[in-house]
């Protein structure tokens, strides 16, 4: 099933798939991505990691080209992203299936046209083979005897499994997942985890997936990548993460029982703030003075802090 | 600055067209996407028709009944035919149903459009390399020209109809009385003319629906702001189109005939 040619073939394990090198991203005037470098090797789920909100999905974004960096390269398979056309991503895109964090099904197409959309737009097969191939993924997902319900008719997770046989329709070389088990019961999570160690296995897909949740990050990664303050804190195999020693990695994962982060990150991370840069610089010689300190003097430190982010918005492109 | 509201209007403006032109750039895929296309023909126009109509009688029935008694005081009753069909082609038929489509179809197709928006649809879509205007604001827009004009042939129909209808019951003027003067509201051009215009309209108020739909941002309350600013917009933009396309008009007629 699996579309491999020679030329990507003899490539394998040399090159990293995805491979970002210093990129830099700012959104209003925070920076969200900061110096951003990591690399994805051919056939491995990569599972990137970190609190809520910190530019774990800017990242994604920026890898398909709904955002563009700053600074830094991001290449896919060898060929450089940040200076494509629209054209040429386009044709890039092609390899790529992302699962989006709601499914994003196109909400007036029923699911088998849904999954039959990049097949009836990219290529030239007959009616009878699009099917075929339609009905091989929607088995895949376990849902052809649901070909024939709206999305609006569906379970979240349903419409999860659904969106994730459209991102695979064409046999894309590189899956990317945006939160797979965000608001799905733990049963049903794990079901989608199952799905994408099947891909893996079987059809033999590079994946990244953006998760917060560690239960599937533990089931599903080849390589963790702990996300922090716009940068990659540490990366390594699921038991190299849980054995960490950095306090920061602990405190993500653990979720806040051990480690600890610098106290001014712990204040932003409560209000639902990333930890800037700035915020990460001045906490370094702010830290024996700020200890030295009583609890009442939160409330200014609070104040410091940058301004409530925005929400990252996707560019538009008229 | 970039709270400043002028800016944002002009940017919203530039973009709008910016999409207008794309989309009809993509005409060509419009037998690809016919599936589409003929769902929003149906939806603007087919289920429109109905309200539109009932809409356009009631105009029609009121301006008559207007009309009619100003006129009775000149004893020229008979003449309504001829002010309410030259009124309803020119002016009432385009801009009462191009006003009947925005509020039914506009608002609910920025708010359609910018639900896709933030349920990451349109992000979707471009991901799988499928451009999201082709394939959500073309048939929408299109499906829009295609139906306005239409609508309004019909709108336009029951408004004198409902007109003849007030003249005959309650003004007291003899059907072939009213359609006698009734042929001299109108000549061809001014009919070719009133459709033009609800081409105009329908593309304008389709355009910033779409635009509104694709630049929504922020959830559920920027659904609704999409949405109620497509409503403002649009009816804002029509109405002053039509004052300068009716110049415009009456200007081209007056040189015209200064020629002959």
């Amino acid at each position: 099933m699996q579309t491999e040619d020679p030329h990507t073939e003899a490539l394998v394990d040399s090159t990293p798939v995805v491979e970002f090198t210093g990129v830099c991203k700012m959104l209003g005037n925070r920076k969200i991505l900061d110096n951003l470098s990591f690399g994805v090797q051919r056939g491995e789920t990569f599972v990137i990691i970190g609190y809520s909100g910190t530019g774990k999905s800017v990242t994604l974004r920026n890898l398909i080209g709904l955002m563009r960096p700053d600074e830094g390269s991001i290449r896919v398979a060898g060929e450089e992203i940040t200076t494509m056309t629209n054209k040429e991503l386009e044709v890039m895109r092609r390899k790529f299936g992302v699962l989006f964090q709601s499914g994003a099904l196109i909400a007036w197409l029923d699911l088998f046209q849904n999954v039959e959309l990049p097949l009836l737009e990219h290529s030239k097969m007959s009616r009878r083979k699009r099917a075929e191939i339609v009905q091989q993924k929607l088995e895949l997902v376990n849902l052809w005897q649901d070909k024939d319900k709206f999305p609006a008719e569906i379970s979240g997770g349903m419409k999860k499994r659904a969106g994730l046989a459209r991102a695979i329709a064409l046999d894309p070389e590189l899956v990317l997942y945006d939160e797979p088990s965000s608001g799905l019961d733990p049963v049903i999570g794990y079901e989608i985890d199952k799905l994408i160690n099947r891909l893996r296995d079987q059809l033999k897909m590079t994946q990244i997936v953006v998760t917060h949740d560690m239960e599937s990050a533990y089931t599903i990664a080849s390589r963790i990548g702990m996300f922090y303050q716009g940068g990659m804190l540490q990366i390594g195999t699921p038991d190299e993460i849980r054995t960490s020693e950095i306090e920061e990695v602990q405190h993500f994962i653990t979720g806040g029982r051990k480690g600890a982060v610098s106290r001014r990150s712990t204040t932003a991370i409560l209000k639902g703030r990333s930890p800037t840069l700035s915020a990460r610089l001045e906490a370094g010689h702010d830290e024996a003075h700020t200890a030295t300190e009583t609890g009442g003097d939160a409330a200014p430190e609070i104040m410091e802090l940058e301004p409530e982010p925005s929400p990252p918005e996707p560019e538009n492109k008229p | 600055m970039k709270d400043f509201i002028g800016l944002r209007a002009v940017r919203g403006a530039g973009y709008t067209l910016l999409l207008l032109l794309e989309a009809l750039g993509y005409i060509n895929h419009a037998w690809k996407r016919r599936r589409a296309l003929f769902t929003q023909m149906h939806v603007i126009g087919t289920q429109s028709l109905a309200i539109t109509c009932f809409f356009m009688l009631l105009v029609g029935m009121v301006f008559a009944l207007q009309t009619g008694i100003e006129f009775a005081r000149f004893g020229q009753t008979s003449l309504v035919g001829l002010v309410i069909v030259s009124a309803m082609v020119r002016e009432l038929g385009p801009w009462m149903t191009a006003f009947v489509l925005i509020a039914r179809v506009g608002s609910s197709m920025a708010a359609e459009i910018g639900t896709m928006k933030t349920s990451e649809e349109i992000d979707a879509l471009e991901v799988m390399s499928i451009n999201p205007v082709s394939f959500v604001v073309m048939p929408r827009l299109i499906g829009y020209a295609i139906m306005g004009p239409i609508l309004t042939v019909f709108g336009t129909l029951v408004g004198v109809a409902g007109g003849a209808l007030v003249a005959n019951v309650q003004l007291g003027v003899p059907l072939a009385d009213f359609l006698r003067f009734a042929e001299r509201g109108a000549e061809p051009l001014d009919v070719y003319w009133g459709l033009l215009k609800s081409l105009v309209f329908s593309l304008c108020a389709g355009a910033v629906a779409c635009s509104n739909g694709m630049r929504t941002s922020g959830g559920a309350v920027g659904v609704g702001r999409a949405s109620r600013n497509t409503v403002v917009v649009a009816l804002t933009l029509t109405v002053f189109l039509n004052y300068l396309l009716t110049s415009f008009y009456r200007m081209v007629k007056r040189l015209v005939a200064g020629i002959l």
